[in-house]
């Protein structure tokens, strides 16, 4: 058993790219003063954070001042970028801008979501396996590991597939009780180191219960880890929406970013050059989670002093 | 490292050119005709085994890849394999209404009750066996079997005998003549001498994957995504009638998406397209070389209609007054004008296809036709008693209780799905409560069949040589347990069907006798509005001409034919459309 | 050694065995009926005949035996290989179906997967640390790899295809071209590979690059690499040795991201109209042909577990550690 995690272990705190963040150092003893100062004068966290929060406040406040409808038909159809109709018109004269900033708030709602709720079963997995030990986490080990193979997408797709009536809410269901496999076993093997430290067993020996421990002594110890798994599970719920929706098996009623671009390729956008159309979707989806790619990158700078550019 | 790394690349492109060989060569036999022509890089537009100017290329009518040559399945069979392949006794031309003899020399009632068959002489299956009066007997007698979609025939058909090699006789039990002239064109003939002993099971579900045929094509190969046939000599045709197909190969690309037709056609990868392709008008209209029948709105002829079904056996719908209300409440102009931009007719309040205008009674439809709006439609359901009670703008059933009801179509259907949300838009407007639902399609066929739905959309029924067809579809008694393909909505009138047999028994020639029973169907249409013609949706067909012209057209001396591989449509005059073509250069 | 594989094996076992089940519940706990839309298509109205194709059907696909007998069958039917008939290119059996399809995909996956990790695992050390190069690989990489696949796909049709008409739009070969072995036939395969390879190699080369960047700087952080400069050791060898260290994480990385690629490489078929799994799957949604859907679903997660196995393989064969602990184990 124990082999098995041992040869993993180092692997995983690896930084695989966008599925995984990087090895979080521990950051139990820095004042939060200095990793503020640190954290304003990184500036690909600034800079990612200005561009999710910009595009946040696009999504949010967007639909309250541009009041469209994203599905009705208002103007002429296909028409081009400018004058009264500032991002153009689909093939059936819906408003694009409007079906944008629509889009966005699906794009963040399913993120947050998806993404929180994922990050909810990941880390209650990973600490009551890592905390616990014994069965407990043989048991919780075999389901996170048997489930980190299992293809999401390709599970999605049969739900989804046979589901009569889809909303953003339920597709968010479905993504965050998919993908938080692999937050599980990140956080499991943070606690598994955690768990051997003094002040836990210190903790343990005087009695207090485990529900405790772990939200008081193990969970803000690694709370930027968590953090930073949050953010990653994030960008990952959002790119599994669009992937979903561009397939076919989005909401059946509202508006996304993958249904827009969904809408677009049905519709012929590219053969008859309504760039427009399929363009600003793709490139909403790539800025929410680029922007918090490199914010993650930031933040783990800032933590991480070792990473700070000289 | 480095020798590492170069060895990952080898075996990449190892993996690829091995696959990709394997893909291609697993599926199709390797041809042993060395292909010839140049590299063949930007789609279909290179010459490669098919010569660009002996092929021809259509898509539009095959909707997944080619999986069976079985002219009994009507549904499903690979494009071309009732048309080019199995022949009908008869051609149907709905432009002008008429017969043409096609495998059949002639035909006529001998007798009330009989019905004599004279064969072409001289037509010959592709085995080089001649076709004979046997084959036409086995072909129909196969109906005999419960799971053969024609089994229904049998109902009035008493038996078919061969008086000689050349001749037929059909013995009906009751003599429904309409019904049997669109068996006479519908049926494919297949040769008794390849078919006799299959079981009923290999008869329904066999891939009859060498087609023995009588038409002017051969099976050549196919592909996942694509269909080939090749032209045969020795067509009866050619020496019969002086037609003669030009095309050497008929590529049909599957359709996996219309916009993947759109860009091969704006590549001229494609010669026909019976795609619906959205947005079709602006290149029409552009200088893009695309060719419609129409130049004009609608584009398209017109092949079939689209109707709002209501469930009567629920309330409010069972109320014809509201029924009333409701059609006058659908903002058809939208649809066809902001979801098919114009590519789609209003349909007629009698909803019979233009075709059939010989059928409509103006004065019924003048007097009792209706249109969008919204007043009446309001008017309609106060004098009906239908209020807003709860002042929300939307009117509540009679005993108060609220009204919402649900419109159906099936999911991914897009332009079907937004025209229900302009419906439902309108709709909600007057003061009726209807919320569009999309079910997946086998849902709302359950749904439908055990009447399960508030509304829905269908229009499954197509041109035909008859309107009994679309009363049929809006009439037919009794109402059974499972409603599968006719009056959705569970509608009853004894009356009206009466009047739907009388037409079925009615003679094809008698158009006067026939537009009198029709007149009054369609006062009881109208009165009691049982179904909602909604538009005539288009024989979708886009043409380009740079390997191939002459396509059918309404303009000037061009062919007027449909423009068409769409399955049971070639013998509805889309072979026309093959024997007309001549090549575009030389 | 044996223990080890041993237990991986075990959950490879159990997870089929998941996955197997999921995919025999989910249809028959969902509304709506396959077998009735599929006589439905057929347009008969006599309800004899549509009773007798009902049977027929429902004969046919197994689904006329109590619930228990069902999963049974299903089991053994599948370890036969047989998934059933499809229905959207009915009566053609679903495996059928896979087993032409599979080339197109794995043409696509293979090279992609391989070149992608190469390239960038070479480009991310590269870049790591060296100022320039940092500030524009990084944020090039981030874009890439933070992409959708299909959008990056629809860019590049887009672009490459119809506006500039360099390659063709979709599907795998020229219609005017049977399959052989002639060099148009496999020029033409060439040309249509293209593009869809290009997109799904750039989004997964943007990811890569970025890890092994990370690694990199994580490891010439590191005591060791320190130490080993402290002593006069030439930078490049400490790289060397960072790049080697580094490695490890991106192969355990590659198997984490498998299920994604896969994703990836479905949605791309179906820009291109690419007849692999991808386009399967497409059509089988759009049509409603579960049987279909359902074979493809276990075949992807066949084909996961079997990668993930490779992987496990080459990690245990390349890092020396477990080597050695292994071994250990083993005496």
């Amino acid at each position: 058993m124990s082999q098995a995690d041992q040869i993993s272990l180092p692997a995983e705190s690896g930084g695989a790219a966008p599925g995984q963040p990087a090895a979080p150092a521990p950051v139990a003893a820095r004042r939060g003063g200095d990793t503020l100062y640190f954290a304003l004068r990184n500036k690909k966290l600034v800079g990612g954070l200005i561009v999710v929060l910009a595009l946040l406040v696009l999504g949010v406040v967007g639909p309250l001042v541009h009041t469209n409808s994203p599905t009705e038909y208002l103007g002429t159809p296909g028409q081009s970028p400018g004058g009264e109709w500032l991002m153009g018109t689909t093939m059936f004269g819906q408003d694009v801008l409007a079906q944008f900033l629509h889009g966005l708030r699906s794009t963040f709602l399913v993120g947050a979501l998806g993404g929180g709720l994922a990050a909810i079963v990941g880390m209650a997995v990973g600490f009551v396996a890592g905390y616990r030990g014994g069965l407990v986490d043989e048991v919780l080990n075999m389901l996170t590991n048997i489930l980190l193979v299992i293809p999401t997408l390709a599970v999605l797709i049969i739900i989804a597939a046979y589901l009569k009536v889809r909303g953003v809410m339920v597709e968010a269901l479905f993504i965050g009780f998919t993908s938080w496999p692999w937050a599980a076993r990140a956080v499991r093997s943070q606690t598994l180191t955690l768990a051997s430290r003094d002040f836990v067993d210190l903790a343990r020996l005087s009695g207090v219960p485990t529900w405790k421990i772990i939200t008081r002594d193990i969970a803000p110890n690694m709370s930027s880890y968590l953090f930073m798994t949050f953010i990653l599970l994030f960008g990952g719920a959002v790119l599994a929406a669009a992937t979903l929706d561009f397939i076919g098996l989005g909401p059946t009623d509202g508006m996304s970013l993958g249904l827009m671009l969904n809408n677009a390729v049905r519709w012929s956008a590219l053969q008859l050059g309504l760039w427009w159309w399929f363009v600003p979707p793709g490139l909403g989806i790539t800025a929410v989670v680029g922007a918090l790619y490199v914010m993650n990158v930031g933040l783990d700078e800032v933590f991480n002093p070792r990473l700070r550019e000289m | 490292m480095r020798n590492r790394s170069r060895l990952m690349i080898l075996l990449a492109a190892a993996t690829m050119v091995a696959a990709g060989c394997t893909g291609g060569g697993g599926t199709t036999p390797p041809q042993s005709a060395p292909p010839s022509g140049a590299a063949s890089a930007p789609a279909a537009a290179a010459n490669g085994q098919f010569p660009r100017n002996e092929t021809l290329y259509t898509s539009g009518t095959q909707y997944g890849p080619p999986a069976n040559w079985n002219p009994i399945r009507e549904w499903d069979f690979a494009t071309g394999t009732k048309g080019l392949c199995y022949e009908t006794l008869f051609l149907y031309d709905t432009q002008k209404g008429e017969f043409t003899p096609w495998l059949a020399e002639s035909g006529s009632w001998t007798g009330d009750k009989e019905y004599t068959l004279k064969l072409r002489q001289g037509v010959t299956w592709s085995d080089g066996k001649p076709l004979v009066a046997d084959d036409v007997v086995y072909t129909f007698e196969l109906g005999k079997m419960e799971t053969i979609p024609y089994h229904p025939l049998w109902e009035f058909l008493e038996k078919v005998e061969a008086v000689d090699p050349a001749t037929v006789k059909f013995t009906f039990k009751e003599a429904n003549y309409q019904q049997f002239a669109n068996h006479l064109y519908s049926r494919a003939i297949v040769p008794k001498h390849v078919w006799d002993g299959r079981s009923e099971k290999e008869v329904l579900d066999g891939l009859n994957e060498k087609p023995v045929g009588t038409g002017p094509y051969a099976y050549h190969s196919h592909d996942q995504d694509r269909m080939v046939w090749v032209k045969r000599d020795g067509w009866w045709a050619t020496k019969a009638l002086n037609l003669d197909v030009k095309p050497k190969y008929i590529v049909d690309i599957v359709n996996g998406s219309n916009e993947v037709a759109l860009g091969l056609l704006l590549q001229n990868g494609l010669d026909l397209s019976n795609n619906f392709l959205p947005g079709i008008a602006n290149l029409v209209n552009g200088n893009f070389g695309i060719k419609t029948y129409y130049s004009k709105p609608p584009y398209m002829l017109s092949a079939n209609t689209a109707w709002l079904v209501p469930n009567t056996t629920r309330k409010p719908m069972d109320d014809p007054e509201f029924r009333k209300a409701l059609a006058h409440s659908i903002d058809l102009k939208t649809i066809v004008e902001k979801v098919y931009g114009n590519l789609v007719l209003p349909a007629s309040p009698t909803g019979l296809l233009p075709q059939w205008d010989k059928f409509v009674d103006k004065s019924v439809v003048s007097s009792q036709g209706f249109t969008y709006d919204e007043a009446k439609a309001k008017k309609l359901l106060a004098d009906a008693g239908y209020r807003d009670r709860d002042g929300d703008g939307l009117v509540e059933n009679k005993d108060g209780s609220k009204i919402e009801l649900e419109l159906a179509v099936p999911n991914g259907w897009t332009d079907w799905m937004e025209s229900i949300r302009v419906i439902s838009a309108s709709a909600k407007k007057a003061g009726i409560n209807v919320e569009p639902v999309f079910p997946e399609y086998p849902k709302l066929v359950s749904d439908r069949s055990s009447g399960d739905f508030d509304l829905m959309i269908n229009n499954e029924r197509q041109l035909s040589n008859t309107p009994w067809l679309y009363y049929d579809y809006l009439f037919r008694l009794p109402v059974q347990k499972q409603q599968n393909t006719v009056n959705f909505g569970r509608y009853e009138n004894e009356r009206a069907w009466e009047l739907t047999q009388d037409l079925d028994r009615t003679k094809v020639e008698d158009v006067e006798g026939m537009a009198k029973i029709t007149s009054e169907l369609q006062k009881i249409h109208l009165d009691e509005m049982p179904v909602i013609p909604l538009w005539y949706n288009g024989l979708w067909s886009q043409t380009t001409s740079t390997a191939w012209k002459n396509w059918p057209s309404a303009e000037g001396s061009a062919p007027k034919n449909p423009p068409t591989l769409w399955r049971n449509w070639i013998e509805l005059g889309g072979i026309y459309t093959l024997t007309n073509l001549q090549p575009a250069q030389g | 050694m044996r223990q080890y594989f041993g237990r991986k094996l075990l959950i490879y076992a159990l997870t089929f065995f998941a996955a197997v089940t999921i995919n025999w519940m989910i249809p028959r706990f969902m509304p709506g009926d396959p077998i009735q839309g599929l006589v439905a298509r057929a347009q008969v109205a006599d309800p004899a005949s549509v009773d007798a194709m009902n049977a027929h059907y429902r004969n046919l696909f197994g689904l006329d035996v109590p619930v228990w007998e069902q999963y049974m069958n299903f089991w053994g039917a599948l370890l036969r290989g047989d998934l059933g008939l499809s229905i959207w290119a009915f009566p053609t059996p679903v495996s059928d179906l896979i087993v032409r399809a599979i080339p197109y995909t794995l043409a696509l996956l293979i090279p992609a997967i391989l070149l992608s990790w190469w390239a960038g695992n070479r480009f991310g050390a590269f870049a790591a640390r060296r100022k320039w190069l940092d500030n524009t690989i990084l944020p090039v990489g981030y874009i890439l790899t933070a992409t959708p696949y299909m959008w990056l796909a629809l860019l590049l049709a887009w672009s490459l295809a119809i506006v500039a008409g360099i390659f063709p739009v979709s599907h795998a070969y020229s219609f005017s071209l049977t399959p052989s072995w002639s060099p148009e036939f496999l020029g033409s395969l060439l040309a249509h590979w293209v593009l869809p390879f290009a997109s799904l190699f750039l989004v997964m080369f943007g990811g890569w690059a970025i890890g092994m960047r990370n690694l990199i700087i994580y490891e010439l952080e590191a005591d060791y690499s320190n130490y080993l400069l402290a002593l006069g050791a030439r930078g490049k060898l400490v790289r060397d040795y960072a790049f080697r260290n580094a490695v490890l994480p991106q192969i355990t990385g590659l198997a984490l991201q498998l299920g994604t690629i896969v994703a990836g490489a479905l949605v791309t078929e179906i820009v291109f109209s690419y007849p692999g799994i991808g386009y399967l799957i497409l059509q089988a949604i759009n049509s409603q042909d579960f049987f279909l859907l359902q074979g493809v679903f276990l075949f992807i997660v066949l084909g996961v577990l079997i990668a993930n196995f490779i992987i496990d393989a080459v990690y245990t064969l390349v890092d020396p550690r477990t080597r050695v602990r292994l071994q250990g184990a083993g005496a």
